[in-house]
């Protein structure tokens, strides 16, 4: 029998310390990653599970100290509660006794649905906005060169870091010289500025992947510039674009500092709603909870189509997932 | 017959007769006026703004007061707490979520089943509505019904539920943990997409030329990521120091200053005290930061990406 050594991974399993050799050190070492993915699980999860369950609790229970992990009676009234709200606040409570004859009376006068509505207004402008705008810039951007054309890719990189506290003062002053303070078209404007410079980079990431041959195929079928954006380009585009809107309707959806000092209570959309909604029932988080998972609901949506292109948008395209 | 002259409707034949030269100036002209008027402007319009005293109630009535501004948040009384407060707030925070989140990302990429669905679930603290991350936390920290305060209480680390939001020795803290559980999900997914990127034959390599699992992450892992890694970093800080939402929503800055950081002051000054110079000259301030911040996040994405 030869004493040689056949086996090339030999040498690599001398290297090896005792923690991936000895049985004591394998065991100390799974269970050192069980805890510490335990560890980071329940810091993600359990603020998310606490928002679910509280939702589902009585408010009796939710005053009871200590309080209770799982909820001994799975209960609706936070979500009747946001319900009621919104139907008193909405004016509907006439239409409610005289259809079903229920009488619909609520503490507070906070209309959620509405909130939901204005939010969509808000949102789905600036992401039409966004994407319209920023495609066409991002296309001629990935095929052309010419005079200041990295200035402007600098110039929109740093306007992604901007937005939000640091020019409040400044837009509020701009708002109000527009005449526009007060209108939902002030906060699609800002919010379609906001994310247009991520189009930009989101879709000049994929136009500067996109074959050359295809356009030069369809020049060859005598389009013209125009035609091949149209009907080649922008068809064979259309995942990148929703992933673009999404992006940008996301953001515009979660956006609280302009939509607080921008807009009147009348017109709020759904985070400074939700701050009011807060402090109004802030001794009933079931109802609290209960608002604030319908208002996410979009949010989660939106992110299961957007999560493949999510690091590739966040960062400018800087890393490409 | 020229590609050019290919215009079949009206409107191209409109655009033929620009010039050729400033027929692409033609195309990113929409999304540089919106950014130019609703983000650029704003920037310069603040610098003007922070030379002036102005009331938030009389917008048309400003004097010039050049450095008065300036000079006043330097003999402001709360000034130091908040710089106190915006260091603690950057560096505790970013630091902090950069190593959960580097955690987190390893444990997905490594050690955890179903990377999509997996990664997605990660990802909801970030999307999440601000305000709705917030009030969770609130209601968590809270004194009288607040899982944490039992929590602590059944460690035995207090005796009795302790009103955190509301003592000015703590009140920034639980505002630090929102904060935290709000932005490591999303270097830990800069750092599993940053994983994925590399290639899986250099470990093979590696294995075969005696590495140790830790001389292939120091000199394998960590070169290759760290520019991935440089924007994930940049990218914590911008967020950071630009966050309002979560002090806002959990403390409204309060107890006093005790939890206001430099865009909650920035808030303060211009929407509750009316002094919309004053805020101005705060807000320089956090554009100095940013521009600094956003030179950095330039310069690597150069390096990454070569040309634009």
């Amino acid at each position: 029998m030869s004493t040689e050594t056949t086996d090339p991974t030999e040498e690599f399993r001398e290297n090896q310390s005792w923690l991936f050799d000895t049985t004591a050190g394998v065991y100390l070492r799974k269970t050192l990653v069980g805890l510490v993915t335990a560890g980071a699980g329940l810091f993600v999860l359990f603020p998310l599970y606490w928002l679910v369950v509280t939702a589902f609790k009585t408010t009796a229970e939710i005053q009871q100290i200590p309080p209770t992990i799982v909820p001994q009676n799975w209960s609706l009234q936070g979500f009747s509660v946001v319900i009621e709200s919104s139907i008193q606040a909405g004016g509907y409570q006439v239409f409610f006794e005289n259809t079903l004859g229920v009488t619909i009376t609520s503490a507070i006068d906070i209309n959620v649905l509405q909130l939901v509505f204005n939010s969509l207004k808000v949102s789905v402008g600036a992401g039409l906005i966004a994407v319209a705008f920023g495609t066409v810039a991002s296309y001629v951007l990935s095929r052309r060169d010419f005079r200041g054309k990295n200035v402007l890719m600098s110039l929109f990189l740093a306007s992604l870091m901007f937005p939000g506290t640091a020019i409040m003062v400044p837009e509020w002053e701009l708002i109000n010289m527009l005449d526009l303070y007060n209108t939902h078209v002030a906060l699609v404007l800002i919010y379609g500025a906001m994310t247009a410079p991520f189009v930009v980079w989101l879709m000049k990431g994929f136009f500067d992947d996109f074959p050359g041959s295809i356009i030069d195929a369809a020049r060859m079928d005598q389009c013209s510039p125009y035609e091949t954006f149209r009907y080649v380009v922008v068809p064979m585009a259309r995942n990148s674009l929703i992933a673009s809107f999404i992006f940008a309707f996301l953001l515009a959806w979660n956006e609280l500092v302009f939509a607080l000092t921008l807009l009147g209570n009348a017109k709020y959309t759904v985070p400074p709603g939700l701050l009011t909604f807060v402090q109004g029932f802030n001794t009933q988080w079931n109802v609290v909870a209960a608002a604030s998972i319908l208002v996410s609901v979009p949010v989660l949506l939106g992110l299961a189509y957007i999560q493949r292109y999510f690091v590739q948008g966040l960062t400018g395209g800087a890393i490409k997932g | 017959m020229s590609y050019e002259s290919n215009a079949h409707s009206p409107y191209e034949r409109a655009i033929q007769r620009v010039p050729e030269g400033l027929r692409v100036y033609l195309a990113v002209l929409p999304v540089t006026a919106l950014v130019g008027l609703f983000i650029l402007y704003p920037i310069a319009r603040a610098i003007y703004t922070s030379f002036f005293e102005r009331s938030l109630l009389h917008p048309d009535q400003s004097t010039f007061i050049g450095m008065g501004n300036y000079a006043n948040i330097w003999s402001s009384a709360q000034i130091h707490q908040v710089i106190v407060n915006t260091v603690l707030w950057v560096v505790v925070g970013s630091g902090i979520a950069i190593v959960i989140g580097f955690v987190l990302g390893w444990l997905l990429y490594e050690k955890l089943p179903y990377v999509s669905v997996a990664s997605a679930i990660v990802l909801i603290p970030w999307v999440l509505p601000r305000v709705v991350g917030a009030s969770i936390w609130q209601f968590m920290f809270s004194g009288s019904q607040g899982i944490i305060n039992e929590l602590l209480v059944q460690l035995g680390v207090v005796d009795d539920y302790v009103v955190m939001l509301g003592d000015p020795s703590l009140s920034l803290w639980p505002a630090i943990v929102g904060m935290i559980w709000r932005l490591a999900p999303l270097f830990a997914l800069l750092t599993l997409t940053s994983f994925q990127g590399i290639d899986e034959h250099l470990y093979e390599a590696a294995r075969m030329d005696g590495a140790t699992p830790w001389e292939a992450f120091r000199y394998i892992t960590l070169p290759l990521m760290r520019y991935n890694l440089a924007i994930g970093f940049l990218l914590m800080l911008i967020y950071n120091i630009r966050n309002f939402s979560m002090v806002w929503v959990m403390t409204k800055g309060g107890p006093g200053y005790s939890s206001t950081t430099l865009p909650v002051m920035i808030y303060r000054s211009a929407f509750v005290d009316f002094n919309i110079g004053f805020a101005s000259a705060l807000s320089v301030m956090l554009f100095v930061v940013l521009l600094v911040f956003s030179y950095y996040y330039i310069k690597v994405y150069d390096r990454v990406q070569g040309e634009f």
